[in-house]
């Protein structure tokens, strides 16, 4: 009905093969580009950019992160939540040891120190896999964040032992700390991770992307065909703790405003490994709607006593909160244990058929 | 099609939402009676609620008007607190208490931008109590560094000469709240020639201290000073009475006095001491509440005996500083609808006289209380609990804390705050009067 695709036709290579070739997909791209980019900065109140779309995007580029490493190349990894950490360290030592270094750049270059350590801790993975391989990267958690607390050189040597953000500016607009706006944050936030979710996309469609679904499948065979498994997996834990180096960067400097050390523990790293999981391993848009799931729903469930006009107690909708969050998230996974995105692409192929059945 | 009416709904849900804006007097309480602080934290936000409820039904509000303590759950975790606060900041908001040095730190910049004063009432950054530096945070009436100086003058005699050879422990929660008293402690120890351990308790590990007190045998301190919140204070009591640490020499913070905490080990934790600025008990305002807001169904306290121990009546005395400095603005400003701005004037000029205290029915709770612009904790005494087995009573005076030593150290780090901060607005054109 909708996905008609009738009259749709392409008459070169690169048509076929480009990322969205359904017209009406595009139609849908379009509209979210347009709802993320025009229509939510119009009429988001400080509220809604502090506590709903700043964390989603954030959360949702470490989600991609980890879905590189654990969805496409089956590594599975609970250290999330330490490498975020390294890529906001890096950061805060960068601009405090370079002040006049713009704060985007900064971002992209603390990503490169994540990736080392990520690279380090995922040695390991070159012997072992699956549990045993979360182990290792367990062990990585817990270190750096003991890293984090114990080397004061890194927080400046604060007394309050959490690092705080500078004011910084880009062609004099504030950018960071408290009176920077929170419609200039949301913008660097929404530029930088459309840049990565793009680049994250051309890779996972390429040959790398290919060479990590083939060792996630059958990495004996994989081996046997031809493919470096060393290199691929160093490469997919790199390409991963890049990305999510720089999740953890944009986490404090352009939302959270200052951190200390246990923000990055094991809780972070779990919190991301959900999302991925319930959005759906070995996707893009998983990851972005798992973040959906985990980050936006409980503050949405929050807000409906108070839309509603009832007067509930704080505290109990707390609890109701964290009822209501488990039994969902038990229910989707019985229900469609491959995550949300197999949700929409059913939903999809079911719209191309209808009125016939799928 | 159906996901862009689906995206519509979801955006209309997040963006409709009225603000009411209230006519009340309202007061953000960044509570937690969920998670694991729950422990401390529920008496003493029983105890700020139930204050505010009773000024509403004996005294009708604060000059005629509502005084209304919202109460928004954060379970101790910064992202929630950051949450509700910017929910609720547009709803008028006159203070808010962010009631965890995590959260704390996250709202002091924004408290200059945003112009809602923090009261962080005997805890947060003790750097805050330069009131040239921070004009809206307010840390009285005493802050952690007044605090640790007072033990050691416990310890020491009041010349601190007794401190000379001692080895004292600091067994702290590995939080910002837990390593504010580090400088401090290590700054006087080459002065005073004691030997100062730190000893940090993870988050994790607040339940099963096992190591960490294994250590503090090993080392044999002359006295162990605590840090404590939440399930760490129980945990580190429980621990000690198991490796037969001699309670006579534990000490802990005015957070680490908490009575159902000692009542787990009873007459085994004999001995425990604990600072405290408030002295727990029975007291005219007490059954004012017992009559008033207990009797009546209006209160969240489930067991009735804990209203006269020590976190629920320090909960009243920080309802009581909250009021009073409503008051003061109402009297000075010739209204009773203040707002924030003129709320921390009030703040900035609090004086609560013994008189005053009288009148509220708070006599022997605890001392008077002043602020001035430059000084925003008063660096006033506190005095040491000790437990009996059975409840928390007094064994010495009021002590002061070494002003003269604490104040330049805090405007040290008042002033490397603001450097690291740059550009700090720091008073901005508020006057000081």
């Amino acid at each position: 009905m909708i996905y008609r695709e009738a009259g749709q036709f392409k008459i070169s290579y690169g048509a076929d093969n480009a990322f969205l070739p359904v017209l009406q997909d595009k139609f849908l791209l379009l509209i979210i580009l347009t709802l993320f980019w025009i229509v939510f900065p119009v009429f988001a109140s400080d509220f809604a950019f502090q506590a709903i779309l700043l964390p989603f995007l954030i959360y949702s580029l470490a989600a991609i992160g980890l879905n590189i490493l654990t969805g496409y190349a089956g590594q599975l990894s609970l250290g999330t939540g330490g490498f975020m950490g390294v890529g906001a360290y890096a950061c805060y030592k960068i601009i405090t040891l370079f002040p006049e270094i713009n704060i985007v750049i900064a971002i992209l270059i603390s990503g490169i120190f994540s990736s080392v350590v990520g690279v380090l801790f995922g040695l390991p993975s070159l012997k072992i896999k699956g549990f045993y391989l979360a182990i290792s990267t367990l062990a990585a958690q817990f270190f750096l964040v003991w890293f984090f607390e114990k080397v004061a050189w890194l927080y400046n040597y604060n007394t309050s032992g959490a690092i705080e953000v500078p004011t910084l500016y880009i062609s004099g607009i504030t950018v960071t700390g408290p009176s920077a706006e929170s419609l200039v944050k949301y913008y660097v936030v929404l530029s930088v991770i459309s840049l990565l979710t793009i680049l994250v996309i051309n890779i996972v469609r390429g040959k790398m992307g290919r060479q990590w679904q083939a060792i996630r499948d059958n990495d004996i065979a994989a081996e046997i065909i031809g493919i470096r498994l060393m290199f691929s997996k160093i490469t997919a834990f790199a390409v991963s703790s890049y990305v999510v180096g720089i999740a953890g960067a944009l986490l404090v400097f352009f939302w959270k405003g200052a951190a200390e050390a246990n923000l990055f523990e094991i809780r972070l790293s779990f919190e991301i490994l959900f999302m991925v999981i319930i959005g759906g391993l070995g996707s893009i848009l998983g990851a972005y709607l798992g973040a959906l799931f985990i980050v936006v729903l409980p503050v949405l469930i929050n807000v409906v006593p108070h839309f509603l006009g009832l007067s509930i107690a704080s505290a109990t909708v707390e609890h109701v909160n964290l009822i209501i969050i488990g039994s969902l998230i038990i229910a989707i996974l019985v229900i469609e244990p491959h995550g949300l995105s197999r949700l929409w692409l059913i939903t999809r192929e079911k719209l191309r058929l209808w009125p016939f059945p799928y | 099609m159906k996901y862009l009416t689906k995206n519509i709904l979801f955006m209309s849900f997040i963006f409709m939402f009225t603000n009411t804006v209230l006519a009340d007097l309202n007061v953000l309480n960044l509570s937690y009676r969920t998670g694991p602080f729950a422990a401390t934290g529920i008496p003493l936000m029983d105890g700020m609620l139930d204050y505010a409820t009773l000024l509403n039904e004996r005294d009708g509000g604060l000059g005629g008007e509502h005084f209304n303590m919202i109460e928004c759950e954060t379970g101790y975790s910064t992202a929630k607190g950051i949450e509700c606060y910017s929910k609720l900041k547009s709803d008028n908001i006159l203070t808010v208490h962010p009631w965890s040095t995590g959260i704390n730190l996250q709202l002091i910049p924004k408290a200059g931008v945003d112009r809602i004063p923090i009261l962080s009432i005997s805890y947060g950054l003790s750097a805050a109590a330069v009131g040239e530096t921070f004009p809206w945070v307010f840390p009285f009436p005493l802050t952690y560094w007044d605090g640790a100086s007072i033990m050691l003058k416990y310890i020491g005699g009041y010349d601190l000469s007794g401190l000379k050879g001692k080895k004292i422990v600091l067994l702290h929660l590995d939080h910002p709240y837990g390593k504010e008293p580090i400088p401090l402690f290590k700054e006087l120890s080459g002065k005073y020639g004691y030997k100062f351990i730190s000893i940090p308790v993870g988050l994790k590990e607040m339940q099963n201290q096992s190591a960490q007190w294994l250590q503090i045998r090993r080392e044999k301190p002359d006295y162990v000073l605590m840090w404590g919140w939440g399930a760490m204070n129980a945990g580190a009591i429980n621990e000690a009475v198991k490796t037969r640490f001699n309670m006579e020499r534990f000490i802990g913070i005015w957070w680490s006095g908490h009575d159902d905490d000692l009542m787990v080990a009873g007459k085994k934790s004999k001995g425990y001491k604990a600072l405290s600025w408030n002295i727990p008990g029975n007291y005219p305002v007490i059954d004012d509440i017992k009559k008033h807001v207990i009797n009546k169904g209006l209160s969240k306290v489930k067991n009735n005996d804990s209203i006269y121990r020590n976190f629920y009546t320090r909960g009243v005395l920080m309802t009581m500083l909250q009021a009073e400095a409503i008051r003061t603005a109402q009297k000075h400003f010739n209204t009773s609808k203040v707002n924030a701005d003129q709320v921390r004037w009030g703040l900035e000029n609090l004086n609560i006289t013994q008189a005053r205290l009288d009148e509220l029915g708070m006599k022997g709770m605890t001392n008077p209380i002043k602020t001035s612009c430059s000084d925003h904790s008063g660096h006033h005494s506190a005095l040491v609990l000790q437990w009996d087995g059975e409840k928390f009573s007094p064994i010495t005076d009021f002590i002061s804390p070494m002003k003269n030593i604490v104040r330049p150290m805090l405007e040290k780090a008042a002033d490397k705050y603001a450097k690291s901060n740059a550009p700090w607005p720091g008073r901005d054109n508020i006057p000081c009067n």
